[in-house]
């Protein structure tokens, strides 16, 4: 087992995250194996991953953890022997988790707050693209108080309210020349309130393989009376919005997962998702002020996509426990719909992790993943933007629990 | 296999692998291909000098479209290129046009540029007339754009005096130039060309609403391909272009018909048609009639002249001088596609490529074209493409001139010169 982890470790660079400004990093055991775990009952990251297998856990605990993003995107303009980079700018989407209740009854209590979108994307200010756009910082957190109910001692069901709150800051040059050379900019602002829900169903079989099925809803995360931010020549400053309204849909994602038991030490996990992308259809700003531009619909008409994950575990030593994972995950994105905010492609993930249990309370983990997302030619239909776009992500990630 | 050694194993790896971050893409080399740059010249007018809102000036020579085309050619065997610019301390060169304010109904108001000029002096030829003459330029010479050439003068040896813009670049002072257009190019020997001639031909005569004479069609082709024989003869390569249809440029597309008459109703409903001259008398304007941008700020129509509302009388009627009328566009457009023809018939036989910027310019009319996000079209100020006199190029116009000619110059030498990024070249500037 332990050979098999090695070379997995050492074959790649290392080990994955999220599919166009889905982030899926929402339990470092969990991102150890590829972001697979709807199918096992292995902690309170349950409490995202499956709220059908919370009343499952043999412990109650709270956990809280980070995984900060490494985000390295490179664009080459078609035609041009110029290779430009993103800006380093971290994202930290964080996680925490709470299981209360007795671990002997049926009933169970669990809280999670999670990062499931979001993105830092950060290009120069005079970058090729900075007309379509300069940076964004995108960031919807979840707060879920959950219940879960072990109807049998194989069967439990779960649910939770989501709880959304969300903020956006989108930066793009606008065409227009300020007497002093420089280019105008608009900055767009604003923060989202919303509700969703989480459910699925945690089954243990007499065959010893636990499955699980969850659906998270659709989130329409919409941003009402944001502000807008027209830096423009003094002599149309009148003549631009100064607040602006839209809406992103954080789309419905449902899954279903498998944990396999091979020996007692080692547990196999593998998840299917299918996020439903096509609600997302444009990308619309309507803005109160419409003398000099008008409001905008980019298309974006992203279509369901898939995303496959598998992981190991192995109980190395008693104290110890050592992760590995792979995953896949299909785009959303359509030819000519990427867009350099999110220049999604078809991404592979590698991850790997260990876990170390420092007392009978304490335990922290480790995970690392790496995503290696494919190299993409696009000419966008909207901005005719055209050239390749590279996308490489590093997130080292640690929690810390506390089981009582 | 110790823990402590798997852990570490996994933290060295996350280190190297977060080291090495940013992807990087297949290597681009820029070759030459067949084609030799070490010393490319533009043979041209206005548009190749970088003349821009009614002037020519240091910004605008720096931003031409040879100077970012010869900027690229260098990543792929290109030499030294160096363009006549103004001295530093004359930077408005001519003087241009910038725009100062904007009226209450949300016109530009422009104002002239005129501080630091490089204006030397006046002169007046008989003939001719008065001629204003430049600061000489002495030195190395790659872009030749000379505003104002038609190739009609290309091999007249006394144009040199007739032209300040010629005239500053040539040892002596007008008038004792007796050198042509066509010799001082060629004088020097080169490896590669660009000629974009022809435009002026007949832009004197539609943009005075036929106050010139356009080049005879015949003369045009022997002078046309007299040129391109002198700059081929010595083996260069090289690349030709089309003209652009003039009618198409913000200058003609900005007052139109339905405009002014919009304009004059909104104070007399009453009014229901305009006049204007044309060579055959007065009469009613049609919307198949092009108006001058300088018309729109020019505030006549309606105001009382000789008694009489200026363009609303027959006895009054807009002068010939601001109105292209139906039969004169006709006249541009039979001698844009005939000059074309022949443009295209000499590259032809010559083997070279040619740019059709005609064609070209027609994508950007109407709703335009978006180009990395930024609308591009040939609405007057904010169109992105023409600059305030509305017939020259914004620097970012002349991005997109330059990199017309590096796709096909590519296209035809198997040269691989990297493009312009167009987004680091301004549109028009607003106060």
């Amino acid at each position: 087992m332990k050979k098999i982890l090695l070379s997995i470790l050492l074959a790649v660079p290392i080990l994955g995250y999220s599919q166009s400004f889905q982030v899926n990093l929402q339990g470092q055991k969990q991102i150890a194996m590829g972001g697979a775990g709807t199918g096992v009952a292995l902690d309170e990251a349950a409490v995202f991953f499956n709220p059908g297998a919370v009343s499952f856990l043999k412990q109650n605990g709270v956990q809280a953890g980070i995984s900060p993003i490494f985000l390295k995107t490179s664009f080459r303009e078609t035609g041009s022997n110029i290779t430009e980079h993103n800006k380093d700018k971290l994202a930290t989407p964080v996680m925490g988790y709470a299981v209360f209740g007795s671990p002997a009854g049926r009933l169970r209590f669990g809280l999670g707050i999670y990062t499931p979108f979001g993105g830092a994307m950060h290009w120069q200010e005079n970058w090729t693209g900075k007309y379509t756009v300069t940076s964004l910082d995108l960031q919807a957190i979840y707060v879920q108080p959950t219940l879960s109910y072990k109807i049998t001692d194989q069967i439990g069901i779960g649910a939770g309210l989501v709880y959304s709150q969300g903020k956006v800051d989108l930066r793009r040059a606008v065409p227009l020349t300020l007497s002093n050379g420089e280019t105008a900019t608009a900055k767009l602002k604003g923060d989202t309130h919303d509700f969703g829900w989480n459910a699925g169903i945690y089954l243990e079989t007499i065959s010893g393989v636990s499955i699980g099925i969850t659906h998270r809803s659709k989130v329409n995360a919409r941003v009402k009376d944001g502000d807008a931010t027209f830096s423009v020549p003094d002599a149309l400053i009148s003549s631009f919005p100064t607040k602006f309204t839209a809406s992103l849909p954080l789309p419905a994602t449902s899954t279903i997962g498998f944990g396999f038991y091979p020996s007692e030490k080692t547990t196999i996990v593998f998840d299917a998702n299918w996020v439903h992308w096509n609600q997302y259809k444009e990308l619309a700003f309507d803005y109160d002020n419409n003398s000099r531009i008008a409001d905008t619909k980019s298309p974006r008409n992203y279509h369901d996509a898939a995303a496959l994950r598998l992981g190991i575990q192995n109980q190395a030593t008693t104290r110890l426990v050592l992760r590995a994972g792979v995953g896949y995950a299909f785009t959303p994105v359509g030819k000519g719909y990427v867009t350099p905010e999110v220049p999604d492609a078809d991404r592979l993930l590698l991850s790997a992790g260990i876990g170390y249990k420092a007392s009978e309370r304490f335990a922290v983990d480790f995970s690392f993943l790496y995503e290696n997302v494919k190299t993409r030619s696009e000419n966008n239909i909207e901005t005719n933007l055209s050239g390749e776009f590279k996308t490489l992500a590093y997130i080292p990630g640690i929690s810390l629990t506390y089981k009582w | 296999m110790k823990p402590e050694l798997i852990f570490k194993s996994i933290l060295v790896a996350a280190v190297v692998s977060m080291a090495s971050c940013k992807p990087e893409f297949k290597d681009v080399v820029p070759v030459k291909g067949t084609a030799d740059f070490t010393r490319y010249i533009a043979v041209g007018n206005s548009l190749t000098s970088g003349f821009a809102d009614g002037g020519l000036y240091l910004e605008g020579q720096q931003n031409s479209y040879p100077e970012m085309i010869a900027g690229q050619m260098k990543a792929a065997g290109g030499g030294a290129f160096t363009s006549p610019f103004f001295n530093a301390d004359q930077p408005d060169g001519s003087g241009y046009l910038r725009i100062k304010s904007f009226s209450a109904s949300g016109l530009p108001v422009t104002e002239t540029v005129a501080g630091k000029t490089a204006v030397r002096g006046q002169i007046t030829l008989p003939g001719v007339g008065s001629v204003t003459l430049y600061t000489k330029y002495t030195g190395d010479l790659n872009n030749y754009g000379v505003p104002g050439i038609k190739i009609d003068n290309v091999d007249n040896s006394g144009y040199g005096n007739a032209n300040g813009y010629f005239e500053r670049l040539l040892p002596a002072a007008s008038p004792g130039n007796t050198t042509s257009y066509q010799a001082f190019v060629t004088a020097k020997p080169f490896t590669f060309f660009s000629m974009w001639l022809g435009n002026n031909d007949i832009l004197g005569y539609a943009s005075t609403g036929g106050g010139d004479t356009p080049t005879d069609k015949t003369r045009f082709a022997t002078k046309y391909t007299a040129m391109v024989n002198e700059l081929t003869k010595t083996g260069a390569g090289g690349i030709l272009a089309t003209i652009p249809d003039v009618l198409g440029t913000a200058y003609f597309t900005t007052v139109t018909y339905a405009s002014l008459l919009r304009g004059v109703q909104a104070s007399a409903p009453t009014v229901t048609d305009l006049y204007i001259q044309t060579a055959t008398g007065p009469r009613k304007a049609t919307a198949q009639d092009y108006f001058v941008l300088t018309l729109g700020s020019a505030n006549l129509i309606g105001t009382v002249t000789a008694g009489l509302p200026y363009g609303l009388h027959p006895l009054n009627p807009i002068e010939n001088r601001f109105v292209l009328d139906q039969a004169e566009a006709a006249v541009v457009a039979d001698f844009t596609n005939s000059y074309n023809a022949t443009i295209k018939s000499v590259a032809a036989a010559k083997g070279l490529p040619v740019v059709d910027f005609n064609a070209l310019f027609k994508e950007y009319s109407g709703a335009g074209k978006m180009v990395n996000g930024v609308t591009v079209n040939n609405a007057y100020i904010t169109g992105n493409l023409f600059s305030l006199d509305g017939i020259h190029l914004t620097q970012m116009g002349y991005a997109i001139v330059a990199n017309e000619f590096i796709k096909s110059i590519n296209a035809k030498y198997g040269s691989s010169i990297p493009v312009v990024d167009v987004t680091k070249y301004r549109g028009v500037k607003f106060p």
